[in-house]
């Protein structure tokens, strides 16, 4: 319990306070934009479906290659680590989505007073499994490689396979390469899949790191 | 503080017995603690706490239970006995065969020693 | 803490680090860890703090280490610099994880030796030097207040003066809060005076386990006539000699008896002893290595 209160209270704040300026940031660079041209596209919308599930991998990376160690450093199990972490990414990815819902609908009060087209965007529950997806994998890649090595390399794209299903319900969080129209082949079942895929990147995590060794840091 | 060529504890023991037999540590009266001892020399404390297990065994200190260690009424008089048990032994026949290596002759070293029992007289 | 560790082996793919060592520490002394580089001594450190897997088994009072949380909580190991804490992470947060995950934290005497060392705590631990970092892994090992603390290379980069503080803190620390040390050092001479128990290991074997005080009593220099020497010496244990002219040095490793004495009398040596440090470098020298 202290991890998961240690982890939360300081990452997830951390994290907010990242999210709150960068829309923020949006806001102002939308209205300077809107000097010069038509607003045509949600700025929130790029940062929510384009750079936030970056920074939702990266806080997962984070979580396993920075705080796991520290965390056995100082007489937790790597056991006691996983589950915290794990209750982590989905109180993250909750908020996270929560926000990000928050700014369109400020956005969107914003794009209406001055009279701008806002394009959609997806329902809170999409971000929220993408959020939820991203930051599993992140913490699944980031054990892979600190366990295996330059191995863990191999493992990169069991992430990418477990990430293709969250863009399938957000518009504009586009296709990756060479697979297109996911939203046409997964159908309405997006929901459950990224919600497996949740599942099957914690699992990897889970697996590899559960008995990973503590190297000593390169100084 | 110690040349670490023999045991600490045996070094830090003479040093307590030096002490009392130069009258620096009087009859009765306490010696520092264990831990006083071990941080002031910067040694471990069970060194420390088996120089004065030594010392109590020679009967140079004696326990009070929760207060401490004191020296022992004794303590003076019997290292004094001892001292000049191996006073000769261990001092004045070195000596001796050190003035013959040098080339000193006896006589000029017991007409200083005759100076000395003027001096001191 | 009392510490069993049982055919304990250690590898790295073909690399043997620890190899089938057996031994046991009863418990609440300062021991010191002994050993050349490359001998195993943060291997066999990282088993005993649940760093890794252990083949064979480690035990901290009567159970095993790895993966149990009501072992690990009582275990600390800071190796070389700082474990405990990110490059990218000021000093001060680097504090705060000590006071938010371990029970036994005591972040005042924390604080305090945060300023005896002079740490800066609004400066990253990648931004300091080695000195102060090697003193910021002294600060969470001590302030942890583990009932086993382990300090591996604790003194890299210490200047001699902090080195010293470092001393005082950890010997006043144990007085007052006696708990199981383990610490491995180079500079066995400055330390040895603060160790009551040795374990010296060298390629991954056990070599002795022995009192800081009766290791010492054990080695003797014989020095003499070389004829007389080698006849005292036949049949003894001598780790190393030297010779100048006629005059020989003999290094011999295990108590002598009165007869020995006597006869060392009798042919005119001379018996002194040997420091810790050089009874180290002559129990670990590879086989042929022998001047």
């Amino acid at each position: 319990m202290k991890v998961f209160r240690h982890l939360t209270t300081t990452l997830v704040t951390f994290s907010a306070m990242v999210a709150a300026s960068v829309f923020a940031f949006v806001v102002v660079v939308t209205f300077v934009v809107s000097a010069f041209r038509g607003v045509e596209i949600s700025a929130w919308n790029v940062v929510t479906s384009q750079i936030a599930r970056w920074f939702l991998l990266w806080v997962g990376v984070y979580v396993i290659h920075n705080q796991l160690p520290i965390a056995v450093a100082h007489g937790r199990t790597r056991r006691e680590f996983l589950v915290a972490a794990s209750g982590f990414s989905v109180v993250l990815a909750l908020v996270m989505a929560l926000i990000a819902w928050l700014g369109f609908a400020i956005e969107g009060g914003i794009y209406s007073l001055m009279d701008w087209r806002a394009d959609e965007h997806g329902s809170p529950w999409a971000y929220f499994l993408m959020f939820l997806v991203w930051c599993a994998v992140g913490m699944f890649c980031a054990a892979a490689f600190d366990r295996f090595g330059a191995s863990g390399v191999f493992w990169v794209p069991v992430g990418l396979a477990l990430v293709v299903v969250t863009t399938a319900g957000i518009p504009g969080s586009g296709n990756l390469p060479f697979i297109r129209n996911v939203p046409v082949l997964l159908g309405s079942g997006w929901h459950a899949l990224s919600v497996v895929a949740f599942l099957i990147a914690l699992a990897g995590t889970w697996v590899i790191a559960r008995d990973m060794p503590i190297r000593v840091r390169t100084t | 503080m110690f040349d670490d060529r023999s045991p600490i504890y045996r070094q830090i023991a003479d040093r307590i017995k030096a002490d009392v037999l130069s009258g620096a540590l009087k009859a009765n009266e306490q010696v520092m603690s264990t831990n006083q001892y071990a941080a002031y020399y910067r040694i471990n404390p069970a060194t420390a706490a088996k120089a004065f297990q030594q010392l109590v065994d020679e009967k140079v200190l004696y326990k009070k239970r929760g207060i401490g260690m004191f020296v022992s009424t004794q303590a003076r008089d019997m290292l004094r006995a001892q001292g000049r048990e191996t006073f000769f032994g261990e001092v004045v026949d070195p000596m001796v065969a050190e003035a013959r290596a040098i080339g000193i002759p006896l006589a000029d070293v017991i007409r200083r020693i005759e100076q000395h029992e003027k001096g001191s007289a | 803490m009392r510490v069993d560790v049982q055919g304990l082996t250690v590898r790295y793919g073909d690399v043997t680090a620890i190899d089938d060592m057996s031994f046991s520490l009863s418990g609440n002394k300062i021991y010191g860890l002994l050993g050349r580089n490359g001998s195993g001594k943060t291997s066999l450190m990282s088993a005993l703090a649940g760093y890794r897997r252990p083949i064979g088994s480690v035990q901290l009072d009567g159970e095993p280490v790895f993966e149990n949380a009501a072992a690990m909580r009582k275990v600390c190991l800071v190796r070389h610099t700082a474990d405990a804490a990110d490059k990218g992470d000021k000093v001060s947060y680097v504090l705060e994880y000590g006071a938010a995950w371990r029970d036994t934290w005591d972040n005042a005497y924390a604080l305090e030796l945060v300023e005896l060392f002079k740490i800066p705590l609004k400066t990253k631990v990648g931004e300091l030097s080695l000195g102060q970092r090697s003193a910021l892994g002294v600060v969470i090992a001590l302030a942890s207040r583990s009932p086993l603390t382990m300090l591996d290379e604790s003194h890299l980069g210490m200047d001699t003066p902090t080195r010293y503080a470092f001393y005082d803190a950890l010997l006043n620390d144990f007085m007052a809060h006696p708990r199981t040390i383990i610490i491995s050092t180079h500079l066995i001479e400055e330390l040895a005076s603060l160790l009551e128990e040795v374990v010296i290991i060298d390629t991954g074997r056990l070599v002795l386990q022995e009192e800081a005080d009766v290791l010492r009593s054990r080695g003797t220099e014989v020095t003499g006539n070389a004829a007389d020497v080698d006849e005292f010496t036949a049949g003894l244990t001598v780790l190393s000699e030297k010779s100048l002219g006629r005059t020989k040095a003999a290094m011999v490793y295990g108590g002598l008896d009165d007869e020995q004495l006597t006869r060392a009398r009798q042919l005119g040596l001379e018996l002194g002893p040997i420091a810790l440090q050089d009874l180290f470098v002559h129990l670990t020298e590879p086989v042929g290595g022998k001047r």
